[in-house]
């Protein structure tokens, strides 16, 4: 039994379906990567298995369980119990997660003090001990610092400090590093791989680069519109996509040495449909090479271990 | 021949911290010197803060140099007025979302260049009409807003205003940035298309490293306002000889699994452009940097900047 299970999760905002009913699991000890354009339901699906969604967003799940317990009817107090203690979160831009009027040892030490209690002077020693678990020199100073004295990549380590100060079983990121350059990307991505092993965390990964996903996930779901449309281990994805917009995807990176000079680029023509609560079939057949008329029609995942949701064989 | 000369190009800013603070000089851009020959694609990498889009204003003559010049097929560009400009370089910007006026139409918003030169009536919109076609935009869409438009068609307004005056040269500033990859590779694809329909001299400028292995045939690489490589393309990426350079290509996680996610050794310290390190501005962050490094600036051999290859070579 994984840690995380869910299974038809669907999620909606008025007249727009969000998340077309997705299966998902995440065990103890693995990364699982969420990939994905914008648009394609991957946040909305991080934020439902929160409880985190927007005021007006209605979420319908046949099953939500975390270790084994159902979650689905958890109660605000309950899930807020839960959250940044056995599941933590941590999101794309860390300046608009940290409170800019509170040192960075105050904002730490209260998360272990409002769930697990204690002083917070031991509060901060384990705060400390964490920025130096995630490669901050001279904890102590930071300890006392604002976030707006930090650099983009500091603010984001500090970001993980604080979603693993309650151990937590589940960690979720949300792009985490999207928005720092690439050398600063590299070593917070290194740090999130060297901490998911060691601790033995579920770590979810969402985002949209499929270089971040080759190097760290050990599975991959591929999202579009709404849906799941491949699911498999990461080297098996890699090297045999088997769902057409996977593939689609892949011809579309720039890989450096791969292209002759001049080449051009694969891509996908069109855009991605806004899809109403009402929509059958698949999501991508306005898009795809491939489509034909059973597309219109509901497609199963089929083909496990290496799932995809496609009526073509791949 | 060269279509762009940039000689010693330098920016400085003084920047006060707070209101009593003592001013600061920021130098963003610290002595550039670049060429690209006509109808070649120059691509600029670097990470924020190391003075790109700076350079890319100083380019475009949107802000005044310190010191320094640009000259376009010889002419000194902050010699010429805003129009004479205009019709020899044209930008791409980031975001399409805030280079595009919302309350004007497409059709108007690609007008506007020639309408800026005195061109009006139906020869601007024949060409308007011709460059939305080659850009991809149906003729249907001259009439709306840029809200009701994708980001990827945005961009192609965009590239389509930038090209309407037919300019000799095209800056493009993280052109695709802000796009999802599949719309990302429909814009490479066109503006390679379009480079060589109208033998483009392109300068594309970004951070990422895999597009402007695509895109670029030579590439420079800025760190803390100065260039500290420029080699052709390929030979950059086959063998980058800057240990920037090296570490900036270890942290391109190209989609191959196995791999793991490397470790670039750059340590913890940032660099700032308001206190450049003395010698060289890269040695603190340096994984070989020598006692010399610290001390004295770094010759340019061959095209890179850095001690040891000074005297490796």
């Amino acid at each position: 039994m994984s840690l995380l299970e869910i299974e038809g999760l669907e999620v909606s905002f008025g007249q727009t379906a969000a998340v077309r009913g997705i299966d998902l699991s995440v065990a103890r000890g693995e990364t699982h990567c969420i990939v994905g354009e914008s648009g394609c339901g991957k946040s909305v699906t991080s934020l439902a298995i929160m409880a985190l969604l927007a005021k007006g967003a209605t979420r319908r799940t046949r099953r939500l369980t975390f270790d084994g317990r159902d979650i689905s009817r958890y109660s605000e107090r309950e899930m807020s119990r839960l959250r940044g203690h056995r599941m933590a979160m941590i999101f794309q831009e860390p300046m608009t997660s940290l409170n800019p009027a509170y040192t960075v040892g105050s904002q730490l030490a209260e998360v272990r003090t409002r769930h697990l209690g204690g002083t917070k002077a031991a509060a901060l020693d384990r705060a400390a001990e964490l920025l130096g678990r995630v490669g901050i020199t001279a904890p102590g100073l930071r300890l006392g610092q604002f976030p707006h004295q930090l650099s983009g990549g500091l603010r984001q380590r500090v970001m993980i400090a604080m979603a693993l100060m309650n151990d937590p079983e589940l960690l979720i990121a949300d792009e985490p590093t999207t928005a720092l350059d690439v050398t600063i990307q590299a070593q917070i991505l290194r740090l999130l791989a060297t901490l998911q092993a060691e601790l033995g965390l579920a770590l979810l990964l969402i985002t949209h680069d499929l270089g971040v996903v080759a190097r760290v996930a050990h599975r991959v779901s591929v999202m579009y519109a709404g849906e799941v449309v491949e699911n498999a281990a990461t080297a098996e994805l890699f090297a045999a996509p088997r769902h057409p917009y996977t593939r689609g995807l892949l011809d579309c990176l720039p890989v450096p040495g791969k292209l002759a000079p001049g080449a051009e680029l694969g891509s996908i023509p069109g855009m991605v449909p806004k899809l109403g609560p009402d929509f059958v079939g698949c999501g991508f057949r306005s898009r795809c090479p491939l489509a034909r008329e059973e597309c219109a029609a509901p497609v199963p995942m089929r083909g496990a271990p290496h799932l995809y949701r496609c009526v073509i064989d791949a | 021949m060269s279509a762009i000369v940039i000689h010693d190009l330098q920016k400085h800013f003084r920047v006060k911290e707070g209101l009593f603070g003592a001013a600061r000089l920021v130098r963003a851009v610290d002595g550039v010197t670049l060429s690209v020959p006509a109808g070649g694609t120059l691509g600029i990498v670097g990470e924020s803060g190391c003075g790109k889009s700076t350079l890319a204003r100083l380019i475009l003559g949107l802000l005044p140099p310190t010191a320094g010049q640009v000259l376009v097929e010889g002419q000194d560009l902050s010699r010429l007025d805003r129009r004479a400009r205009a019709r020899l370089i044209q930008p791409v910007f980031q975001d399409p979302f805030s280079s595009l006026n919302p309350r004007r139409r497409i059709g108007d918003i690609v007008a506007q260049p020639l309408q800026a030169q005195g061109i009006g009536g139906a020869e601007a919109a024949r060409r308007v009409a011709a460059m939305l076609e080659q850009v991809g935009i149906a003729p249907d869409m001259v009439k709306r807003f840029p809200a009701q438009l994708s980001g990827g068609q945005r961009q192609r307004v965009a590239i389509a205003r930038a090209l309407v005056l037919r300019p000799r040269i095209l800056l493009c500033d993280e052109p695709t940035s802000a796009l999802d990859v599949s719309v990302q590779s429909q814009i490479l694809n066109l503006l390679a298309g379009l480079r060589r329909e109208f033998a483009l001299t392109t300068i594309f400028i970004s951070h990422n490293l895999a597009v402007v292995e695509h895109i670029a045939d030579t590439v420079a690489v800025m760190y803390l306002g100065r260039i500290v490589e420029e080699a052709p393309s390929r030979d950059l990426f086959a063998a980058p000889r800057h240990p920037y350079t090296r570490a900036l290509l270890a942290s391109v996680l190209t989609p191959e699994p196995g791999l793991g996610v490397p470790d670039v050794g750059l340590g913890d310290v940032l660099p700032d452009p308001s206190n450049i390190p003395p010698g060289c501005r890269f040695h603190p962050r340096c994984p070989v940097a020598i006692a010399r490094c610290s001390t004295q600036v770094p010759p340019r051999v061959d095209g890179a900047e850095c001690h040891l290859l000074a005297t490796a070579g």
